[in-house]
C-alpha cells in the first residue's frame, strides 16, 4: 500500500510541476497553449537519451550520451526552452487568442507525427528506454523509490517557491496586466511580445523539467505515452484548483491525479472491453472542463495578487485605475468596467 | 511524371472531402465566432451512422449517405444547443476550451459504443479508371462529383435563399441582425444544422475513401480542416473552399516526394506560412484586419 501511494503521489508531484508551467502560460499570460505536452515529452526523450548511452541496433536515436542524471535534466531543459523559443516566436509575434491556440494545436500534432514516423530521432513508434539508476545501485528498489519521491517533492517545493515569488513580483503583475489589457499595458511602456514570450519560455522550461523527472519515473517512453490530448487532464487540474494561483494549481493537480487514479480502481474494466476504463476517464475530464468553465471558472482558490489579501482583479484595478480610463478612451470594447475604475 | 499526376488525382479526392469539412467548420465560425474543436467528432458520427445503417440494416449506399447527413445535422444542432449557446456570454477562448471538452466526451462515447477496432463499409469499391493523366476509381469519381454538387448547393443556399441572406447578416453582426428583425438564434441553429449535415456527409465520404472507420478518424481530419479554413480565410465559405483545394494539392504533391506519414507535418508548415505572410487568409481581399481576437 505504501508503494502504491508513493507511486501515485510521485506522479502527482511531477505533473504539478508541469501544471505550474502551463498555468504560467495560460493563467498569467492568457495564452491557451496546446503544445506544452510536446515540451514535456521532449524533456522526457532528451533526459533518457542523454543518460542511457549509445543506441543498440535495431533501436536508434540521436546523441546516446552517458551523462549524470541531474546534468542531463538541466541540458534537457535547455533544449526544450530553445525549441519552445521557435514555436513561441511564431505563435506569439502577431497571433493571439484562438489563432494562438490553433497554431500551437497544429504544432503539437506536427511534432507528434514527426517523432512517431522519423525513427532516427527518438526511435519512432517504439520509443526509447533504458535503465535509470542515478544512485549507482547502492539502494534497494523500495528505498530508491521513496528517495525519488522525496526528490520530486523537493523539486516541486522549490519550483512552487520560485513561481509563487514570481507571481507576486512586478513581473508577475505586469504579465497579468498585459493579459487583461494589451493596449493599456503597451501605452504604459510594456513590451507586450517580450512579456508574453518570457512567460512562455519559462513555462516551457518547467514543462521540460517535469519531463526530466518523469523520465526517471517511468524509464521508457514512446508516442503512446504522450498523446497530445493528455494535456486536457492538466487543464482540468488547473481549472479545478484555480487558474493563475500557484497554490490552487498544485492543489488541483493533486486532486485530479489522485482522484482519477483512485476512481479508476472502482470503474469496472472487463477483459473484453479494455478501452472502457480510460474512455470513461476521458469523458469525466471533458465534463469536468466544461462544468468548471461554465459554473466556476476561477476554481477552488481564485487568483490573488499583491500582499493585501484582496482579489487580484480588484487590487490591480485600484493600482492602475488611470490606465483603465485611458484604455477606455482608446478602445471601446475593452473588457474592464470603466465605472469601477473611476470609483476607486 | 506519371506518379506525379496520379498523386494529384488522389489529392483532388482528398481536397474534395476536405473542402466540405472545412466549409462546415468555417460556417460554424461565421455565425457563432467559435473555433469548434469538436468538429471532427461530427464527421465521425456521420461515418458511424452510415456504418450502422449499412452493417445492421443493409440499406443501400444512397440511403446510408442520407442517414449520415441527418445524423451530422442532429449532432451539429445538439452541439449548438447544448454547448455553444450556453457559452455565448463568455470569451471565444472559453468556448474553444469547452469544445475541446466536448470533443473528448464525444470521441470516447463513440469508443465505448463501437470499440477501438476499425470497421469498414461493405460497399463495392469500384473499378480503376484512367481519365486523362489521372488514375481514379469509380469511387473517387463519385466522391468528387458529390462534393462538387454539395459545394453548388452551398452556393445556392448562401446566395439565393432567405436563410443564406440571414446567415450572411448574422455572420457580419449578430446584434445588428437581431435588431433588424432577423431571428438570429434560429438562423444560428439552422446554420449549425447545415454545417452538421455537411460534416456528416463529409465523414461518410471520408470513411468510404480511406476504407476504415475508427473513433478518431474525424479528429485526425480536424487539423486539416482548420488549416484549410484559416489558410483560405476563416469565416468565409468561398475562401475556405479555395484554401481546401490548395491545401489538398500541396499535401498530395509534397506527399509524393516524402512519405504520406508526414501529411500533417506538411499541413502545419502550410498553416504557419499562411499565418505569417497572410494571416487573414489566402483568398480574402481588402485591408488586413487584425487577427488578435
Amino acid at each position: 500500500m505504501l508503494q502504491y501511494w508513493t507511486a501515485i503521489l510521485t506522479e502527482a508531484a511531477i505533473f504539478s510541476v508541469l501544471a505550474l508551467g502551463i498555468d504560467m502560460i495560460w493563467g498569467w499570460a492568457g495564452d491557451f497553449d496546446l503544445s506544452a505536452y510536446a515540451y514535456f515529452a521532449l524533456g522526457v526523450y532528451m533526459t533518457i537519451i542523454m543518460t542511457v548511452g549509445k543506441a543498440k541496433s535495431p533501436v536508434e536515436y540521436v546523441l546516446g550520451w552517458h551523462l549524470p542524471y541531474l546534468l542531463a535534466v538541466v541540458l534537457a531543459v535547455v533544449v526544450v526552452v530553445a525549441f519552445a523559443s521557435i514555436i513561441g516566436a511564431i505563435a506569439l509575434r502577431n497571433l493571439r487568442d484562438v489563432y494562438f491556440s490553433i497554431t500551437t494545436f497544429g504544432a503539437v500534432w506536427a511534432i507528434y507525427y514527426l517523432v512517431e514516423n522519423f525513427t532516427p530521432l527518438f526511435n519512432g513508434y517504439n520509443g526509447v528506454f533504458g535503465l535509470f539508476d542515478p544512485m549507482g545501485g547502492t539502494l534497494s528498489y523500495n528505498a530508491y523509490h521513496y528517495l525519488f519521491f522525496g526528490f520530486c517533492l523537493l523539486v516541486l517545493f522549490l519550483v512552487y517557491l520560485v513561481v509563487q515569488r514570481l507571481s507576486r513580483s512586478p513581473f508577475g503583475r505586469m504579465v497579468r496586466a498585459v493579459r487583461d489589457d494589451e493596449r493599456a499595458a503597451a501605452v504604459y511602456g510594456r513590451n507586450v511580445f517580450w512579456a508574453k514570450y518570457r512567460t512562455y519560455l519559462f513555462g516551457a522550461g518547467l514543462a521540460g523539467l517535469s519531463g526530466g523527472l518523469f523520465a526517471a519515473y517511468i524509464g521508457a517512453f514512446n508516442p503512446l505515452d504522450w498523446k497530445p490530448t493528455e494535456i486536457f487532464v492538466l487543464y482540468a487540474a488547473i481549472l479545478v484548483g484555480g487558474r493563475g494561483n500557484p497554490r490552487g494549481v498544485v492543489l488541483g493537480s493533486f486532486i485530479v491525479y489522485v482522484g482519477f487514479v483512485e476512481m479508476t480502481r472502482y470503474i469496472p474494466s472487463p477483459e473484453a472491453r479494455p478501452e472502457l476504463g480510460p474512455a470513461l476517464r476521458q469523458i469525466l475530464i471533458g465534463l469536468l472542463i466544461i462544468l468548471m468553465l461554465k459554473f466556476r471558472p476561477s476554481g477552488l482558490l481564485p487568483e490573488r495578487l499583491g500582499t493585501d489579501g484582496t482579489r487580484a482583479q480588484r487590487s490591480w484595478r485600484t493600482r492602475f485605475s488611470r490606465s483603465n480610463v485611458l484604455a477606455d478612451s482608446l478602445n471601446d470594447d475593452v473588457a474592464i468596467d470603466p465605472v469601477r475604475g473611476v470609483e476607486s | 511524371m506519371n506518379i506525379f499526376w496520379i498523386s494529384i488525382g488522389m489529392g483532388m479526392a482528398t481536397a474534395a472531402i476536405l473542402a466540405l469539412s472545412a466549409v462546415a467548420f468555417t460556417l460554424e465560425y461565421a455565425v457563432s465566432r467559435v473555433v469548434n474543436l469538436a468538429h471532427g467528432e461530427v464527421l465521425t458520427i456521420g461515418a458511424y451512422a452510415a456504418y450502422v445503417s449499412e452493417n445492421n440494416f443493409h440499406l443501400n449506399i444512397y440511403v446510408c449517405a442520407v442517414i449520415a447527413t441527418v445524423a451530422g445535422a442532429l449532432a451539429g444542432m445538439a452541439l449548438n444547443f447544448g454547448l455553444i449557446e450556453r457559452f455565448r456570454d463568455q470569451k471565444p477562448l472559453s468556448t474553444l476550451i469547452a469544445t475541446l471538452g466536448a470533443s473528448l466526451i464525444l470521441q470516447n462515447l463513440l469508443l465505448i459504443g463501437f470499440g477501438g477496432a476499425s470497421v469498414s463499409y461493405g460497399f463495392a469499391q469500384g473499378s480503376l479508371l484512367h481519365v486523362g493523366p489521372f488514375l481514379w476509381t469509380t469511387l473517387t469519381i463519385r466522391v468528387m462529383a458529390s462534393a462538387v454538387v454539395v459545394a453548388g448547393l452551398i452556393y445556392v443556399l448562401l446566395q439565393r435563399t432567405r436563410l443564406g441572406k440571414a446567415l450572411r447578416a448574422v455572420s457580419q453582426n449578430r446584434e445588428l441582425a437581431q435588431v433588424s428583425g432577423i431571428p438570429a438564434r434560429g438562423v444560428v441553429m439552422q446554420t449549425w444544422a447545415v454545417a452538421g449535415a455537411i460534416s456528416g456527409f463529409a465523414g461518410f465520404l471520408y470513411g468510404e475513401t480511406i476504407g476504415t472507420i475508427t473513433p478518431t478518424i474525424g479528429n485526425g481530419f480536424l487539423l486539416l480542416s482548420i488549416t484549410a479554413a484559416v489558410g483560405g480565410g476563416l469565416g468565409r465559405p468561398y475562401a475556405t473552399l479555395g484554401g481546401a483545394v490548395v491545401l489538398g494539392l500541396v499535401m498530395s504533391i509534397a506527399g509524393t516526394y516524402t512519405s504520406s506519414a508526414y501529411q500533417l507535418v506538411i499541413a502545419f508548415g502550410f498553416l504557419v506560412v499562411m499565418l505569417l505572410i497572410k494571416p487573414n487568409g489566402l483568398f480574402v481581399r481588402g485591408r488586413a484586419q487584425t487577427v488578435r481576437a
